[in-house]
């Protein structure tokens, strides 16, 4: 990366606070869409391939399908139990 | 890049933000795949039945009420 090599003489470019933001950001997201994606593989792999054969069947295909999209709707369903309740 | 930046307060202020933004997520995460385990038992469907539904908000709103019991009781 540019910015980390050191400069030779004059002004040097500066990273500043809103790109050492910007690229953590980049960072969690990416590392959360890997969790999400690890996280539903498990789960649906669990689900809907119970009896592995040579192939995926049709069922299987919509099984996943599905899962993914409840999985999706369970994540959504958490976050607004914990963050819209109060005693 | 100057190291001096990185003390900056609005940098340590909006790292702060981050990392409580990060601890949420993390815990809606896990808080999501245990509750499906509880709350899913059979075969997706192409939508939560209502027990179901209830199910994961109730599972929610329960790890809530024994967090806070656990730090009741780990203050006496």
């Amino acid at each position: 990366m540019d910015s980390f090599s050191s400069p030779s003489s004059g002004s040097s470019p500066q990273l500043s606070t809103d790109d050492i933001m910007a690229q953590l950001r980049t960072q969690l997201e990416q590392a959360y869409a890997e969790e999400f994606l690890e996280t539903v593989r498990g789960k649906c792999f669990d689900k809907c391939i119970t009896k592995p054969g040579s192939s995926l069947s049709g069922s299987e295909s919509s099984c996943i399908s599905r899962c993914i999209d409840r999985y999706m709707e369970a994540t959504g369903i958490i976050g607004k139990a914990l963050f819209n309740q109060r005693h | 890049m100057d190291p001096s930046a990185l003390n900056s307060p609005e940098l340590q202020n909006l790292l702060a933000q981050e990392k409580e933004r990060a601890m949420i997520s993390e815990m809606i995460s896990k808080l999501t795949s245990s509750c499906w385990d509880k709350c899913i038992t059979g075969t997706p469907g192409s939508k939560f039945s209502s027990s179901e539904a209830n199910c994961l908000t109730n599972c929610a709103q329960r790890y809530m009420d024994m967090s806070l019991i656990i730090m009741k009781h780990l203050h006496q």
